[in-house]
């Protein structure tokens, strides 16, 4: 089993229970100070965390660049248009 | 009649050349649902444009930890799912049928989360038809958890492959593109929680 | 021993051109003449809708005409298909027998729409607006809330080409995938029942919008791409043809 977990994707997997807990901390904050910041770095955080899933989990690193920019793209645009619509929309 | 590898597929290590995980048709399938996903998005967040009191009100309401420690089981089976095809391609295949079992378990696990989330809901006569933040919590939680639904499928199709000797070149294609499918089903939700469950 | 047959590919192109005629004709009837794409809002009261049909009742009387002849190219087209379907298969043709069974209902559902509405369209300034309202929600019913055989048959078509044991597939195997995405897709009509207005309503984005354009889309698709099937086998070497099965 320690040979399977020694490939990049399990240091990966840390980093995206990390930032999980960040982002739950974030969100669940209480208190009535304007929550717009948080709510950036949580979309922020959740964006990051799709491209590492799609780059180490689903090996687009390795993929033809096609693939993989297609897939890169897709983080890029959905992230930006998300945050557009929430901060202007 | 289709030949059979009796060798382990290369650990992808001892490659440096690019490869479509499982094969183009999975691709076609999973950029296309992450798409239509995105466009659900997006309509979320123009609808709470539109309705912002109603829409963070109504978000107060909604279970956090259950959604926190969905987010943690889906994470750990995709882990699972990853060591499931390294052992596969180091052709411990036990051990690799553990890993999917695990996996599965761990949806499992999501659905009873989600069906403990829904009744507090229901009980709290949160419906679908009961306002517009209601509504799309409830169809896109809904249409995720039915792609769930399909990966537990897919995964039990996994199960079947990791028993057989030797897979020929389109189980692989399969066991890499049904892991692929299982991690989309993360990703989704890793977009889903944040954006439905905390962003305000 | 396998037998060897001809495919007819001047009668299979044909049926796969009927269901281009099909969108064509859904799109100057349904969409120009009778104006209804996209559907009428389901929150329209009873009156308003009858209106609808008082003004506009003679292009919905012609355009349905029109329908009925079409939507019967629904069965020819999807027979092009299973033909293929069958040559996919080996063995016993569950999958055929399926697609024929699932198909051969699958032209009643369309042609319904357009017999339905010329009903409604005989008599609208005498028939109840309340009557009115509840058939041609009927209607909408019958064009969406029917998704699933539909979606069954899309499936089908993918484990058709998944499980293809001809050298090389008589389809490429990207093509199951695209069937059992659309497959997915389209199952939000199933929620117009809920809704009487926005997203999932029969006239909202969501059930009305998205499922449509997927499912004619993936005609249109599924229409070139068995077009580009049907010229494979006619450069196919003869002791190259795929095995029937033997029914």
């Amino acid at each position: 089993m320690t040979a399977l977990l020694r490939t990049p994707a399990t240091a990966v997997w840390v980093v995206l229970i990390t930032a999980t807990a960040v982002s739950w901390t974030l969100g669940t904050q209480h208190g009535t100070h304007d929550h717009k910041l948080a709510s950036v770095i949580i979309l922020l955080i959740a964006f990051i965390k799709v491209r590492l899933v799609g780059m180490y989990f689903m090996e687009l690193r390795e993929a033809p660049n096609v693939l993989r920019g297609l897939f890169e793209a897709y983080c890029l645009i959905v992230c930006t248009l998300l945050l557009g619509v929430f901060l202007f929309g | 009649m289709q030949s059979t590898t009796t060798q382990p597929s290369p650990l992808l290590a001892a490659t440096k050349t690019k490869r479509i995980p499982g094969e183009e048709g999975v691709w076609i399938f999973i950029l296309g649902d992450i798409s239509v996903f995105a466009v659900f998005f997006t309509y979320y967040l123009v609808q709470r444009g539109k309705h912002v009191e109603l829409f963070d009100l109504a978000q107060a309401t909604l279970n956090k930890n259950f959604g926190a420690v969905n987010t943690v089981f889906l994470l750990i089976s995709s882990l699972f799912v990853v060591l499931a095809v390294r052992a596969m391609r180091a052709a411990e295949r036990i051990a690799a049928q553990r890993l999917i079992v695990g996996a599965f378990f761990c949806g499992v696990a999501f659905i009873i989360v989600k069906t403990f989330e829904y009744s507090e809901r229901i009980a709290a006569k949160q419906i679908p038809t009961t306002n517009g933040f209601y509504l799309l919590y409830f169809v896109l939680t809904g249409l995720h958890l039915f792609h769930l639904i399909i990966g537990l499928g897919v995964l039990t199709t996994l199960f079947f492959l990791a028993r057989r000797t030797g897979l020929s070149k389109h189980q692989w294609a399969f066991f890499e593109g049904g892991a692929c499918f299982w991690h989309m089903v993360d990703l989704l939700w890793l977009v889903l929680f944040p954006l439905i469950f905390l962003v305000r | 021993m396998a037998k060897k047959m001809e495919l007819d590919s001047g009668l299979a192109k044909a049926a796969i051109w009927s269901g281009i005629a099909l969108i064509v004709a859904m799109i100057v009837a349904q969409g120009f003449m009778m104006h209804f794409i996209p559907p009428p809002s389901p929150a329209l009261s009873a009156k308003e809708l009858a209106q609808r049909f008082i003004e506009r009742r003679n292009e919905i009387r012609l355009g349905c005409l029109i329908q009925c002849i079409f939507w019967s190219f629904w069965a020819t087209w999807c027979m092009a298909i299973t033909i293929f379907i069958r040559k996919m298969e080996r063995g016993w043709p569950i999958l055929t027998y399926s697609s024929i069974a699932l198909q051969g209902g699958g032209y009643v559902f369309f042609i319904l729409i357009p017999m339905t509405w010329g009903v409604i369209a005989f008599r609208p300034e005498s028939l109840d607006p309340a009557v009115m309202q509840i058939m041609n929600d009927w209607v909408w019913f019958d064009f969406l809330f029917t998704w699933p055989p539909f979606a069954v048959w899309m499936a089908v078509i993918g484990l058709a080409i998944i499980k293809d044991h001809n050298v090389p597939t008589l389809f490429p195997r990207w093509v199951a995938y695209l069937n059992f995405w659309c497959a997915i897709l389209i199952f939000p009509a199933g929620l117009i029942v809920f809704f009487h207005d926005g997203l999932f309503a029969y006239n909202g984005i969501g059930a009305f919008w998205i499922p449509f354009a997927i499912f004619f889309g993936w005609m249109i698709a599924m229409s070139v791409l068995t077009l580009q099937a049907v010229d494979r086998q006619k450069t196919r070497p003869s002791e190259n043809q795929p095995e029937m099965a033997s029914v």
